[in-house]
Parts: structure tokens; sequence; C-alpha cells
């Protein structure tokens, strides 16, 4: 009988915190035998509401999109460096819209069992629930979700993790 | 990284002194310095009238949301200021601006500094709420009611 998890959907957006869930994604990836997924969603919703609101003028926009492209070539190069290095093969893909939809599009279309997400900052405001697009995404995939936390702990997993 | 994770008392200025459009962004970058998150103050306050020349953040309905990114800074930093009667910050509607959010990226933080400009995009779109904000008398009011911690 195969396992519960299979395709493991890792969101990457550039923080501590994503890596260090990539960074678990690995060690249970490796652990499961299951096939690792990196996404990182180039959110180009937000860039056009700040358009909108004009609190960004067009040059700007294009300007942050461009910083945008390279971060998510940067971080999602860093999932690959991750992965690779413990023996465990990654696919990556870049997307752009609505974080939360793009999220739960590409979870859908890989059939993943199981999201990991970074922690979450402890302080949020009831406002904020309804707008912060990690949040949205758990509530939004059809699969399970598994927050990671305890940075230290993780890294010592990884670092024990053979090559 | 959320909005509600920069917003400390030390921050933020109630009510801000100044009277004109440099003189509030030179007082909000002080606030910057003496809450220990900036250090280099003339390059920050460059890169920040660099970007007003392009178009004034002077927005609608009170708002302005100064902002730039400098290599100043290592992290997302946001300083907050209030002006109940308002100063001329060459708004686009022509009208005074009170509530100021000035925030500083380093250039390799876009996706964070976008993700908190829209959350302030978002939040200021409740004139009840700006008028909330308006009505603080202290840095800990305005951090309590931006937090709205649970």
């Amino acid at each position: 009988m195969e396992g519960p998890i299979r395709r493991i959907l890792i969101y990457v957006d550039g923080t501590e915190e994503a890596i260090t869930a990539a960074q678990y994604a690995v060690c249970l990836a490796k652990s499961t035998s299951a096939e690792l997924y990196a996404l990182y969603v180039i959110n180009t919703r937000a860039l056009n509401d700040l358009v909108k609101a004009r609190i960004f003028l067009d040059s700007e926009e294009e300007e942050y999109h461009h910083d945008l492209e390279s971060d998510a070539e940067r971080y999602l190069k860093h999932v690959d460096k991750l992965s690779s290095r413990k023996g465990v093969s990654a696919s990556l893909e870049k997307r752009s819209g609505t974080v939360h939809q793009e999220i739960k599009k590409y979870a859908e279309e890989v059939d993943a069992d199981l999201l990991l997400i970074g922690e979450l900052s402890h302080v949020r405001s009831r406002r904020d629930e309804f707008y912060h697009e990690t949040e949205r995404a758990m509530r939004l995939v059809h699969c399970s979700v598994l927050m990671v936390k305890d940075e230290e702990r993780v890294w010592d997993l990884y670092d024990a993790l053979p090559e | 990284m959320a909005l509600v994770d920069l917003v400390k008392p030390e921050i933020i200025k109630v009510p801000l002194e100044s009277k004109s459009k440099q003189a509030v962004i030179r007082e909000l970058l002080q606030v910057l310095v003496d809450a220990g998150k900036l250090n280099d103050f003339d390059a920050a306050y460059d890169a920040l009238l660099a970007r007003e020349a392009k178009g004034s953040t002077g927005l609608e309905a009170g708002i302005a949301v100064p902002h730039a990114k400098t290599d100043t800074v290592s992290t997302l930093t946001l300083a907050i200021g209030i002006a109940p009667e308002g100063i001329d910050f060459r708004a686009l509607d022509g009208n005074p601006s009170n509530l100021f959010f000035l925030m500083l990226a380093p250039p390799n933080q876009s996706g964070p500094h976008i993700e908190a400009l829209s959350e302030i995009a978002r939040i200021t779109q409740s004139k009840t709420f700006c008028k909330m904000l308006l009505r603080a008398q202290s840095p800990e009011e305005v951090a309590e009611l931006l937090t709205e911690e649970e």
C-alpha cells in the first residue's frame, strides 16, 4: 500500500520561514519517497492594486515585476540546491497572479497530497486574516496542509539527512 | 512579512510637528534613526525624494505613502506619522495629508515590500478606520489599532 504522502507541494515566498519549510519538505520527501514540487507566485494582483491605488507609478510596476521575476528564479534555485544536496529532485514552478488562487490551482494540477507552508507571524490582526495570502491558500487547497515550525529543529533534521 | 510585524510604538510619531513635505520626510526618518532602524539618514532621504520627484505619493483622502528601495536598510522598514491638522504633501487631490506611512525596503526584498504596501492600501480604504487613526493620542494607541491583537 502506498503511503499517504506521495506529492508534496512547498510554497516559497522568499521568507526565512518558507526556506525552513523547504528544508522540512526535503526531509519529508526523502523519508517518504514523495515527489517534491516547489511553487513561487509573482503577486501581479498586488502590483495591479498598487497601481490602482496610485501608490505605484507604471514605471514602478514594471521595475518591481522585474524584481519579483528575479526573486522567483533565486528562491526556486535555492530550493533546488537544498533538495539536490540531499538527493531529492524537485519540480520548480513559477506562476503569476493572485497568490492563494495560484497555489490552489497548482496543488490541484500536480494532485498534491500535502501543502507545506512556513510559520505564520505570531501577532496577527483580525483584519489581516482576510487578506493574508498563505492563510487563504491554507483554507482553499484541496489537500492537507502542514505548517512548519521550530527553525532550529528543522535545521538539525535537514543537516542530519544523508547526502 | 506582514505589516503588523513592522508596527511598533517606537516607529510611530503622534502628532507630527512638520509643516512641509520635505520636513515630514525628515521627521519620519529621524524616528527611524532614533529607533535604531536607520543609519544613513541622508541616503534614505535622497532615495525618498527621488521617488517623490517622479510623482507624489500623497494619495487621496489624506493618505501619503512615501516609499523607496534603498540599501540603507537591511530589512523592510516602516515609520508612521499622524498629522491631525494636515500637511501639504502635494497630494493627488490637492488636499492636506494626515496619515503617513513611510516605507524603505532593501532592493532584494521587493516581495515583502509590495505585500506591505498592499496592506496599507487596503486598510486605508476604510474611512472609519482612518478617522480612528487620526484620533489616536499616542504611538501605543496607533500600534494597537493597526495590530488588533487577539
